[in-house]
């Protein structure tokens, strides 16, 4: 139907078309057949009253209701035993809160008072590091704990399932893996930043593959304007020991746990320092110019060399530089065949001949940031088929490594078998104290009483 | 219970006990509560300081001392001695009228491992970027070129920013007619740190300036990469550095055309870019080191001219 005079606002109210009358129902006084103008005004006696012509003098009640209601007696209980409730109440109800709580504070003892405040201490602590995220805050905060300087990129997504099929062993791999970060950063106030690693052909087509790297670095250093140190971690990563925060575990005590002079453990045999006549001093010292600050990217070397699984990275004009030259068509070119590794060797290429990338590039032992399981970095199998840990390459949870790398694991080796084993290690080895009661104090007493194990 | 009187005193009062510490803030009674507030005090500082904060990077800033180095790199084995003396006895001239200093070295000083000799140059630079690390600027001139002005510094026609600024050539490409890398459009005289021009077929790397600090070193560096002076590039260094400029936009975003004549005037009569009176710089770009063409001979022409001109100016003063 078509309008063609707006509709009264009042409900029920103006024009007497029934598909007018949208405010209501159903449409009133329908049996009253078609009304016309006319018709419609002569039912407006009374200008004062609801200007409808449906609700009125419909009866009786409706016409006299106020006025019989009125009249009735009325029964306000509370107004009128006011006087004697008062009287009736105990004490504490007649004085104000204020006093009442003034009152009691008043008589309690001074070892009660000290108790209590105690206990309220308690009560608010646990609160506070239970239930709000206050504590998440202050560890994020660049006041407190400056988490939000650490940005973790997870290359995840491997290969994306174009190559090799994704089944379900490697949703699985992926899901632990991303768990794992996820709640080490919920927990320090840092920032996960999980990339997708899926082949694609913008790479192919450049000959850039595995230097995707770059890319996300750099994106993600455009991402977080406030992150200082990024940490990239590949995918069959999980890290041990989730209570350790990355400023406790490395960065307050750089200077103690970097070694800067590659002779330390070099199983590349780099020449270093450099001998050329014609640097300057820091590019010829062993340790560069010494200080930590001046280090922009940190690193592990394994058993053959640079590791590219578990590294860091600090905002600095200096890093722009290096994943910027980091590929280059002509290096490229001319070492494809030999690069087995692509952007791991070329990093080693750079580092072998360019003073200014090795200035600033800092090592940590492999076990501070990337453990290897005992299949890892380890050729030979012993009669048993053992594979011997090697002590500065293998994982070791009785010394609480901090993370564990399964470099290599899709080269013959059980990736999902290995992410499992250390997924189960990791909580074992952090049980919280209900736990451990159960474990090795309930459990171990039922086991010398009845000579069975139980799981509890 | 209840006694009608209160349990009886003794007639002595016992005597005041004496005080058993001089200062009365050190009661017994108000220690505890001292050590208490202290507690807290340094308990607050704890919890407030952090573990100390690291200094953040800061690179060694060229205090100036000398302004410019005049590098060049001679290659006594095919030139004669006293040309070889006209030049860096142009350079000594030019540097001691303005305090800059001049770096003269050999070609034959530094090993290039198979690649052409010519990469000695770039060598040389990074050596001089050692060597002076108060040096605001480090000018590459080529051997054979002479200074032709002695008048003007090289802070008033081009290193001050302003003036640079004015200079600059923006959104050029690299490679003349139409290489797709342009210099940036909106760079800014203050954040450039190589200075060069270019002629009708690429960059000119016979006269180029380079702003000392830890850029200048990671881009001499990188020129330098092994794999750049193995790759047989046609020319050289001077293919390489248009490769790299291409390719990585952290250099060229800090490198600064000029226009060719400011700073590398070719020593030929024929097209827009060659040698003029007044230009600053003389290039003998086409001279061989023997023969017709010889440097030598070409030399004369501008040796007579410098000659010229600093009996004019010395008649004037």
């Amino acid at each position: 139907m078509t309008l063609s005079r707006s509709p009264s606002p009042v409900p029920g109210g103006g024009w007497s078309s029934p598909g007018l009358n949208s405010g209501r129902n159903s449409p009133s006084n329908m049996s009253g057949g078609p009304v016309t103008w006319e018709s419609a005004k002569m039912r407006h006696h009374n200008p004062n009253t609801y200007p409808s012509f449906s609700t009125q003098n419909k009866g009786f009640f409706t016409r006299h209701m106020r006025r019989i209601s009125s009249s009735l007696p009325r029964f306000n209980g509370a107004y009128v035993e006011k006087e004697k409730l008062k009287r009736q109440q105990p004490w504490f109800r007649r004085v104000p809160l204020a006093g009442r709580m003034r009152s009691i504070y008043g008589r309690m003892g001074r070892k009660l008072k000290l108790t209590l405040l105690l206990l309220l201490f308690l009560l608010l602590g646990t609160i506070i590091f239970y239930n709000t995220p206050l504590v998440y805050h202050w560890r994020r905060a660049s006041f407190g704990g400056g988490g939000n300087k650490f940005v973790i990129i997870l290359a995840a997504n491997v290969g994306g399932g174009v190559m090799e099929w994704k089944g379900a062993r490697e949703w699985a791999i992926e899901r632990d893996s991303v768990r794992n970060k996820r709640k080490y950063v919920a927990r320090w106030g840092y920032d996960l930043e999980v990339v997708d690693m899926g082949t694609k052909k913008k790479y192919a087509h450049e000959w850039r593959e595995s230097w995707e790297k770059v890319d996300f670095i750099r994106a993600t250093l455009r991402k977080y304007p406030q992150a200082e140190w990024i940490w990239w971690l590949d995918l069959n990563t999980f890290i041990m020991e989730p209570s350790f925060s990355l400023q406790d575990h490395i960065f307050n005590g750089l200077e103690s746990h970097m070694y800067r002079d590659i002779n330390e453990y070099n199983p590349h045999n780099f020449s270093h320092p450099f001998t050329e006549h014609y640097l300057d001093a820091e590019a010829l010292s062993p340790v560069g110019d010494g200080k930590t600050n001046s280090v922009n990217m940190l690193l592990s070397q394994d058993c053959g060399g640079f590791n590219l699984g578990s590294f860091f990275v600090r905002r600095s004009p200096w890093i722009e530089q290096l994943l910027d030259v980091w590929w280059d068509p002509v290096t490229y070119e001319q070492r494809h065949m030999a690069w087995g590794h692509k952007e791991q060797d070329a990093l080693e290429q750079l580092y072998s001949t360019q003073p200014w990338v090795r200035q600033h590039i800092g090592f940590l032992p492999q076990r501070m940031i990337n453990s290897f399981p005992p299949g890892a970095c380890n050729e030979n199998a012993d009669s048993n088929g053992n594979y011997p840990p090697d002590d500065t390459v293998h994982y070791n949870g009785n010394e609480h490594d901090f993370l564990v790398n399964m470099a290599g694991c899709e080269w013959g080796r059980d990736c999902w078998g290995e992410m499992y084993y250390y997924r189960e290690f990791s909580y074992w080895l952090n049980r919280n104290p209900f736990e451990l009661f159960k474990e090795e104090f309930l459990a171990v007493i039922w086991f010398k009483l009845t000579g069975q194990k139980v799981k509890l | 219970m209840h006694f009608a009187y209160p349990p009886r005193k003794g007639s002595n009062p016992p005597p005041f006990q004496p005080r058993s510490s001089k200062v009365p803030i050190l009661r017994p009674s108000r220690l505890r509560t001292i050590l208490l507030l202290v507690l807290t005090v340094i308990g607050c500082f704890w919890f407030l300081s952090g573990p100390k904060k690291e200094t953040p990077y800061k690179e060694h800033a060229p205090s100036g001392n000398p302004p410019v180095v005049i590098l060049t790199v001679v290659d006594p084995t095919k030139y004669s001695e006293s040309y070889l003396k006209s030049i860096t006895d142009n350079r000594e001239e030019y540097a001691a009228k303005h305090g800059y200093e001049t770096m003269t070295v050999k070609l034959f000083d530094y090993k290039t491992n198979g690649a052409p000799q010519s990469w000695a140059r770039i060598i040389a630079v990074r050596h001089a970027l050692s060597l002076y690390p108060d040096a605001k600027y480090i000018w590459l001139l080529d051997q054979n070129a002479y200074i032709m002005e002695y008048s003007l510094s090289l802070e008033e026609q081009l290193l001050d920013p302003t003036k640079l600024e004015g200079l600059m050539i923006k959104d050029q490409s690299i490679v003349p007619p139409d290489s797709i890398i342009k210099t940036f459009a909106l760079l800014k005289g203050k954040n450039t740190a190589f200075i060069l021009s270019q002629d009708e077929t690429g960059l000119v790397t016979n006269s180029f300036f380079i702003k000392n600090g830890d850029w200048a070193k990671f881009f001499i560096e990188t020129w330098l990469d092994p794999l750049y002076q193995s790759y047989n590039f046609q020319k050289a260094e001077r293919h390489a550095l248009e490769h790299i400029v291409q390719w990585h936009p952290t250099i060229l975003s800090k490198l600064a055309l000029v226009p060719q004549r400011t700073i590398a005037s070719y020593a030929r009569n024929k097209e827009d870019n060659s040698y003029r009176d007044g230009d600053f710089v003389a290039l003998l770009v086409d001279c061989t080191p023997t023969g017709p063409d010889s440097c030598e001979r070409q030399s004369e022409h501008y040796l007579q001219q410098l000659r010229y001109k600093s009996s004019a100016a010395n008649r004037k003063s």
